[in-house]
This record gives structure tokens, sequence and C-alpha cells, in this order.
């Protein structure tokens, strides 16, 4: 029995050796762009540990906001190299995590999955980001919280309407968080307002939409008695000042 | 010698699982795999396209892709320029509207990532993910 287990081991150390021809110093990066950054780069550096040339046959990302790319397309023994994958944060907050996956023409391991994950500073954490009143409805006001993010320090908050329809009153709950009682003047007409929310000292501006929206729709015809999808030409956005270069948010 | 083999069969067998029990704990927080999207949050083509006008389509690949083609009145909203286009889609929704979010199956991140931001920053109900993406729709549509 021992001799078994012994050829097993064995096997499967060989097989083990045999197959690590591209070895990668990681596989998986973590990065921490600073605020207002709009890329975030990762580095994936490897070496031929192997006795024969390795062909890259495709590098891909896993989204279009990344973009990844190999110094050559033939590595040969014992040469290094690296794949750098450019994430383009965008909009985007929070943890964000990205593949680039990596095919070569080795026989034991042709598909390597590289990870990015990123870590967006949240600056303002405002939830709803949305809020509004079906027309008709009664002009209460309604609560948009807003909470400072980890490693923030957030006194104020200044709030700004882009329409007189639509009031704002900005309450300090204490601990970097805060109250939006927001309300319209009336409900009567389809209106809209952008919320420009912006924190003392920061050159960062954050968004939150107020509407009045008309009533719900009818109930849908049976299958089989409609054409596809047509979704209803969205009208002109209420007017939303341009966000400064480098907004994460 | 029939105690001697399955002995032998389970010992291998617990051997064949050390290799896998030592990556997911050393790479406990390295693996990139997401949970699937649960059922009750994605939406068939022929199931979406019975909603008829009673759902809004959101494109969320990049806007190269939407220039090029995309579902007949598609709005888009994508991650890179979130602040720009959520109010053109916010402006068309309204309460009782279904949601429904694609994206390039290959990279069907970005529809769930979209409608994730919908459901919990804009706290928008009935927003689903469509199964199989752009590539599903057209192959519906041949």
């Amino acid at each position: 029995m021992k001799t078994h287990i012994l050829t097993f081991a064995l096997s499967f150390i060989v097989c083990l050796t045999a197959r690590a021809e591209l070895k990668w110093e990681q596989t998986a990066v973590e990065l921490h762009p600073a605020r207002g950054d709009k890329q975030a780069i990762g580095h994936f550096k490897y070496q031929n540990a192997g006795k024969t040339p390795i062909h890259f046959k495709s590098v891909h990302a896993s989204c279009g906001c990344t973009a990844a790319q190999s110094q050559k397309d033939q590595v040969a023994p014992g040469e290094k190299g690296e794949i750098t994958a450019t994430f383009n944060i965008g909009d985007r907050t929070g943890t964000q995590i990205k593949t680039v996956t990596v095919e070569t023409d080795e026989a034991a391991n042709q598909k390597t999955v590289l990870t990015l994950k990123a870590f967006i500073p949240q600056e303002l954490e405002i939830s709803p980001t949305f809020v509004f009143w079906k027309q008709g409805e009664k002009p209460d006001a309604k609560t948009i919280t807003v909470r400072a993010g980890k490693d923030f320090d957030v006194k104020h908050i200044k709030v700004t309407s882009s329409s007189p329809d639509f009031q704002t009153k900005v309450e300090e709950i204490g601990q970097g968080q805060f109250k939006i009682d927001v309300h319209p003047n009336e409900t009567g007409r389809l209106i809209a307002s952008t919320l420009t929310i912006q924190s003392e000292n920061s050159p960062k501006t954050f968004y939150a939409t107020a509407r009045i929206t008309t009533a719900p729709t009818l109930p849908v015809a049976p299958a089989g008695q409609k054409v596809p999808a047509a979704p209803v030409a969205a009208p002109t956005p209420p007017a939303r000042p341009t966000a400064p270069t480098g907004q994460t948010h | 010698m029939k105690f001697s083999l399955a002995r032998q069969a389970l010992i291998l067998a617990a051997l064949s699982l050390l290799p896998g029990v030592g990556q997911a704990i050393y790479f406990r927080d390295k693996i990139s795999w997401r949970s699937p999207i649960p059922p009750s949050e994605m939406v068939s083509v022929n199931q979406a396209r019975e909603w008829a006008d009673s759902a809004i389509w959101i494109d969320a690949r990049p806007d190269e892709d939407f220039a090029r083609n995309h579902v007949s009145g598609a709005i888009s909203l994508n991650e890179d320029r979130w602040n720009e286009l959520l109010p053109q889609f916010l402006a068309a929704w309204s309460p009782g509207k279904k949601v429904v979010v694609y994206c390039s199956a290959q990279s069907c991140d970005l529809a769930r990532e979209v409608a994730e931001r919908l459901r919990k920053e804009a706290q928008l109900p009935d927003v689903f993910v469509l199964d199989g993406g752009w590539e599903a729709w057209l192959k519906q549509k041949r």
C-alpha cells in the first residue's frame, strides 16, 4: 500500500512541475487609487521557467473598462516580462474586481486568470440617490441620508438644487452623518431637479435626483399580443453640471 | 485485502482533495469569483419582450458598443459615465416600470453592476439582468 501512495504522490509532484513553465510572481493585485485618480494600473510579472518558448495566444479583459497588454508575443526560456492591466475608474465606486484571462500555447496550463482588485475611495455614501413623488401626491419631504466614507472627515455638506421647484434642508446628525430633507413646491407638474452635494474642503461633487413622475403604468398585455420591447424615449434630463475632472463617484 | 483496497481508495480520495482545500484557504481573499446572479434577478429574452412598453431597457455596455448597435429604444447607462447618464434614465423611469439591464454575455459583470447600483443607490424595484445578454437578444431576434 505504501508503494501505491508513494507512486501517486510522485506522479502528482511530477505533474505539477511539468506544467509550471510560465511562472507568475502574482496572479492577483490589489490597488488603492488616490482620490481623483482616473486610472488604476496593475502589473503582473512572469518568467518562463521552462525550456521551450511560450507564445501568448490572447490577453482578454473581463470588461471594456480594463485594457490589458502584453509586452511581447513570445517569451524565451528564462525571459521575464509583464502583463499590464489598466482599469479606467470612470464613475465607479467601492471595491471593483476585474479579471484578465491570458491564453498561451503551453501544453499543461493554457489559461491563467489574473485578478485586479481596486478599492476606490468613497468620500460620501448617499442613500438613496433618487427621490420621487407621483404626480398629484402630497408634497411631503423625503429624506436622503449622507454618510462620510471610511477615512474621510466631513463636518459640513452643502446641497444645491438645480430647480427652484424643490427645496432642501440639511441636518447634521454628527459623526459624519447628514440628513437632507427634500420636498417639491407642488406635484402637479412633471418636474425634476439635480441636487448637487459637496463636502467642505473637497472639489468632488456628488449628485442625487428629485423628480415628479407619472402615475404607475397599466398592467402588461398578455404574451404574444404585442411587439417586442420598445421603451419610451427618455425626455431631456435636468441640467446637471459637468463633473470636475477626476470624478470617481 | 478488501479492507486494504478500500482504505487505499479513501486515502487517495482524501489526498486528491488536499490541493483544492489548500487553494481555497490560501487564496480565500484573492479569488475573483462572484456568486451567480439569483434567478429572481434575471429575466429571459422572451419574458422581457412580453413586458413590452412596461419595461425600460438599459444598455450597460461601453459607449462604443452602444453606438454600434443596441436594443431598439434602449437607454445607455454605464459606470464610465454614470453621473451623466443616470438622469436620462431616471427621466424615462416611472413607478411600476420594470428595468431590463443587458451587456455582452462575454463580460456580463457590467449589467450586474449597473443593476446593483440601481437597486442599492437609486433604490429602484424590479431591476433585472437579461439572461444571455446582447447575444441572446440578437439570437432571438433572428
